[in-house]
């Protein structure tokens, strides 16, 4: 009953997408059509950066919810940003052992040299910072994780050269050291052959 | 199923949960989150106790203690929740030892941890659980030293609502409310985890229910706007009455301090409104205080009204309606005074010699169906088809259709009451959608839990049901007329007809024509369904049902401020809110108005006298369903105002005679008479009452025919006190005109601008409520008490722009 307020009118972000929305609806059976809640907000955050109040209303829309229960959720959720963040977005884990092998002194770096605070964007929208909990490679301690990709034992030097890499646009991939389920098929016959297994050494 | 609490042992049916067992056995545990009608969540951890059960072996036997013979109480290892438990044969709870205290002191303790224990400038201070539980089991002492959480304390969730972040202690009632009760989830839980708050992004709580939350909050976290600030618990006076906003017949307690109501608060009917009432009974009672009240008789001398006292006023009229014989004199009252004040107004006019008697808003068409549905019925009903907006009209309605929604039955009461975790109720429980059809001329907030949506053209009911009629009968009809299609149609009235329990629901809309209604009726026999015709005021039903009614139907009321009654005596409506009506009454010759303020009725008269409000007479009224209700008064003061009966009872003492129903008690006597029941005797729930059907086609005089495409809708907020209701009127932003936005930008109107416009010839001053809700070419505006929800006509190229909204630069 009470009264409406006028939005500022935005395109509708999955109007042009009826395939995907099919594709991703279609991952749940109807009664569970709240599912596709955490697919959704993936695809708006990946593609701009945060999951603004227009677009919360149109998942909240699509899947027959209130605005509010898709906020609820989402805000459980550090990695969904309500503002957005930066190309690059820097997460600094802040737990123990990170902490410990100097990720506070590689927040006061970055934060320094990028002109942020955590949980700030910089005015270009180039770099952004959050401080995150432990990232599960504590054995490289410490993480830096920018937008999807960790990068280990980021000292003062390498930490410096990856600054300057996102700055000129030329981040290149980063090196796993603890052999990331992603790159090695089997990583039992990865440490057999004598490569560095991250968590204390081969068996 | 026999379990034992402590030292008593108690019978309960299987699936009773162990919380449960132990109020049935007098015992008490504390407890915050479970919440009668709600689903258990074990979210608190305050009802802990130490349970144990036997258990069978492998054949089947109960294992038996070798010593005793008796069968092995195994304990579970760990304290549990008994609100999330289910009994099971021989089980045995515990809540007295030390144990178990031990762990209930660690709760509290807990719980208080983050609380700013501020009960002193609580408003919840006095009648708080939190409050209460800590001091009958915490420790009263906190090890707690470091600095607490400190959040938001004047959170304004809305207009009508203030929450205290802080105050808050994480049960999720509010939360679980929202999504079980009426299906809306505009509250939640924000960013949680360690700094969990309520919040919602909903602007302003969009439900027609919010303020059930501030019942619930175990805390003072939710706080009713109106009140806050206002008083003390143990200041309150509480009267169990029941609200006189809707024809629901809604159970409601009524606070009131120092003569003035503070609050209302949901009173418990089980099965009438639960322990949920709408906003609009909620927060609707601030007009009771406004300082424009009229509180003493007042009487025209040389062209000015001014206050006299009650027998001045009353020898006045006494002496005056000498002058006429009987027949010319009229009486009429507003549909939601009291059977009392019926029986008053009835002996009045029989004492005036005069047929013409009515109550008003009044449509032709009688509200009692032959086959009468009650709300319960209709809460586990199978098929449900609504025409009209229920959620405005009788939110109450709404409610209970969501029950059935649900699809568990109302539970059975325990010893102790409604069940505190009624096991079967879950969190976001699935829906029976498809068995629940709405129709109506726009989009009402219903249809979003409708399996079937039906848009009619305005004033299309009667086609809509005898396109209905015809395919029941196996024919077919025109899409267009019904609003949706023929195969979805067909679909639902053979739902209907395979139904057991099959109601229909309607309202204003279907009322306000003879032939919808009568089609209406038709065709609820047609498919074996029960009807429930939400009457147009507090009690329609029980004024119709004890005959106050004109003796033809050009006596009725309309006919009446029409010229048709030389001498008047109206209660409580504004006839003369119509500039032609008004023109013609300011020549009748004798103009009584028994009004709580001075309307534009009042201001012709000869002589006003000073009406009480709903919250302060007592008396019964009759509800949708027919249940006879009792009617309580508050400790309020209205300074002299009287109801009905007081006003028989003053002009019988200057006319010298006793008249029947001059008191509740007379006219309770005269009732009897006629119901052949006592009404001293009903209790607070209330009875039904055998009726004689009395109601003989006395219709009302008909109107003339509307040209443009227009409704007057039924409003939950009643429009006749919204200005003087700050709170409400702060929410609503006034009575709203409601168009499409397509026609708000050819009439170059837009959201939010103050208009006057014409609506049957009377000048309303309206807000404008740009809204898709409305299909284009067809506008809204509330309906008042003497102009009811229908068709209407609205003069839009007479539209008057009075105050443009704000625009910021
Ligand atoms: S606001 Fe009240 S009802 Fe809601 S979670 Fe907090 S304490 Fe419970
Ligand atoms: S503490 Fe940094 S990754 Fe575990
Ligand atoms: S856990 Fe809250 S009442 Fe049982």
């Amino acid at each position: 009953m009470s009264a409406q307020l006028e939005l500022p009118t935005v395109a509708p972000f999955f109007a042009d997408k009826p395939d995907l929305l099919v594709e991703i609806l279609g991952r749940y059976p109807d009664y569970g059509r709240r599912s596709a809640l955490m697919p959704l907000l993936w695809e708006v955050q990946r593609a701009e950066r945060h999951v603004g109040e227009a677009r919360i209303a149109e998942i909240a829309d699509i899947l027959g919810l209130r605005a509010t229960e898709v906020k609820g959720v989402m805000s459980f959720y550090s990695t969904y940003h309500e503002h957005p963040v930066g190309a690059y977005h820097l997460q600094i884990c802040a737990t123990l052992s990170c902490s410990l092998a100097g990720a506070d002194e590689l927040y006061d770096y970055l934060s320094e040299e990028t002109g942020v605070v955590n949980g700030e964007t910089d005015r270009e929208g180039r770099f952004s910072i959050q401080k995150v909990e432990c990232l599960g490679s504590c054995g490289s301690a410490p993480v830096l994780q920018i937008n999807d990709d960790y990068y280990e034992r980021v000292t003062r030097s390498r930490c410096a050269a990856l600054l300057e890499a996102m700055r000129a646009d030329r981040l290149e991939a980063p090196w796993r050291e603890r052999s990331g389920d992603t790159d090695v098929a089997d990583p039992v016959a990865a440490r057999a052959d004598g490569s560095p297994s991250g968590t204390g050494g081969a068996p | 199923m026999k379990v034992t609490v402590n030292d008593v042992e108690v019978d309960l049916a299987p699936g009773t949960s162990a919380i449960d067992a132990v109020f049935a056995a007098g015992y008490d545990v504390p407890y915050f989150c479970s919440q009668e009608y709600m689903s258990p969540v074990g979210a608190c951890r305050m009802c802990l106790a130490k349970v144990g059960a036997p258990r069978k072996d492998r054949d089947g036997n109960w294992i038996l203690d070798d010593e005793t013979g008796e069968r092995t109480i195994f304990a579970f290892p760990a304290l549990l929740a008994t609100c999330t438990s289910a009994l099971s044969e021989g089980m045995v709870i515990d809540t007295l030892s030390e144990e178990v205290k031990h762990a209930q002191n660690g709760m509290i303790e807990f719980t208080l941890i983050n609380h700013p224990l501020d009960c002193p400038v609580c408003d919840k201070g006095g009648a708080c659980e939190l409050q209460d539980r800590s001091y009958e089991y915490g420790s009263g002492r906190s090890r707690f030293e470091f600095t607490k959480r400190h959040q938001e304390k004047h959170h304004p969730l809305s207009d009508l609502i203030t929450l205290d972040r802080e105050r808050c202690i994480h049960c999720k009632r509010c939360v679980r409310y929202f999504e079980e009760v009426p299906g809306d989830e505009v509250l939640d839980f924000i960013d949680r985890g360690g700094h969990t708050y309520i919040g919602t992004v909903e602007h302003g709580l969009p439900s027609n229910f919010t303020g059930n939350i501030t019942d619930i909050c175990p805390v003072g976290a939710l706080l009713d706007a109106t009140s806050r600030f206002r008083g003390r618990n143990w200041e309150y006076d509480h009267t169990a009455s029941v609200s006189l906003d809707d024809a629901s017949g809604s159970a409601v307690v009524v606070d009131a301090r120092t003569g003035r109501i503070e609050r209302i608060k949901a009173g418990l009917h089980p099965e009438v409104n639960k322990s949920w009432i709408d906003d609009g009974i909620r927060f609707g009672h601030e007009y009771t205080a406004d300082p424009e009240r009229i509180t003493r008789p007042l009487l025209r001398k040389d062209g000015e009204l001014v206050e006299v006292p009650w027998p001045e006023a009353a020898a006045f009229v006494a002496e005056r309606l000498k002058e006429f014989s009987g027949k010319d004199v009229g009486v009429c009252i507003r549909a939601d005074a009291t059977l009392e004040e019926g029986v008053a107004a009835l002996a009045l006019a029989e004492h005036l010699g005069t047929g013409q008697v009515d109550h008003a808003p009044r449509y032709g068409p009688t509200v009692m169906p032959p086959a009468q549905a009650t709300l319960q019925e209709l809460a586990v009903s199978d098929a449900i088809f609504v025409v009209g907006d229920v959620s405005e009209e009788v939110p109450a309605v709404d409610l209970r259709i969501k029950d059935a929604l649900r699809g568990v039955t109302p539970p059975p009461l325990l010893p102790h009451g409604v069940p505190i975790a009624d096991l079967r109720l879950k969190e976001r429980m699935p829906r029976k959608r498809e068995i629940l059809c709405v129709a109506a001329p726009y989009r009402v907030d219903l249809m979003r839990h409708a399996g079937t949506v039906a848009r009619y053209d305005v004033g299309g009911e009667e086609t809509l049901f005898r396109g209905l009629i015809a395919i029941a009968e196996g024919g077919s009809a025109d899409e267009r007329v019904l609003g949706m299609t023929l195969a979805a149609a067909k679909a639902f009235v053979d739902r209907l007809r395979a139904a057991k329990k099959a109601v229909i629901v309607t309202g204003g809309f279907v009322l306000s024509s003879q032939a919808a209604a009568d089609a209406a009726e038709r065709f609820a026999r047609a498919v074996g369904a029960r009807q429930l015709v939400l009457g147009p005021m507090a009690n329609a039903y029980g004024l119709e049902a004890i005959g106050v009614l004109p003796s033809h139907a050009r006596y009725d009321y309309a006919s009446m401020v029409a010229g048709g009654a030389k001498a008047l005596l109206i209660s409580n409506l504004d006839p003369a809110a119509d500039p032609a009506v008004a023109e013609r009454l300011a020549e009748s010759r004798l103009l009584v108005v028994h009004d709580m303020f001075m309307t534009a009725t009042a201001r012709l008269a000869h002589v006003v006298l000073p009406a009480k409000s709903g919250f302060e007479k007592d008396g019964t009224v009759v509800n949708l369903e027919g249940r006879f209700m009792p009617v309580r008064a508050a400790p309020v003061d209205a300074g002299e105002a009287v109801d009905v009966t007081g006003l028989v009872r003053e002009l019988g003492l200057a006319f010298g005679v006793r008249i029947e129903g001059r008191s509740v008690r007379s006219a309770r006597r005269s009732l009897r008479k006629t119901l052949g029941t006592d009404l001293e005797e009903l209790t607070g729930l209330g009875a039904f009452v055998a009726l004689p059907r009395r109601r003989v086609a006395v219709s009302v005089a008909a109107r003339p025919g509307v040209r443009g495409r227009a409704l007057r809708v039924p409003t939950m907020v009643r429009q006749e006190y919204l200005l003087r209701n700050p709170h409400l009127l702060a929410t609503l932003g006034g009575p709203a005109l409601r168009l499409h936005p397509d026609d708000a930008r050819t009439r170059a109107l837009s959201h939010d601008d103050e208009v006057t416009v014409r609506v049957d010839g009377v000048p309303r001053r309206l807000r404008v409520y740009v809204t898709d809700a409305m299909p284009s070419g067809v506008v809204s505006v509330p309906a008042l008490p003497d102009a009811p929800a229908g068709p209407a006509d609205v003069d839009l190229d007479g539209i008057v722009v009075e105050r443009r909204r704000l625009e910021v630069a």
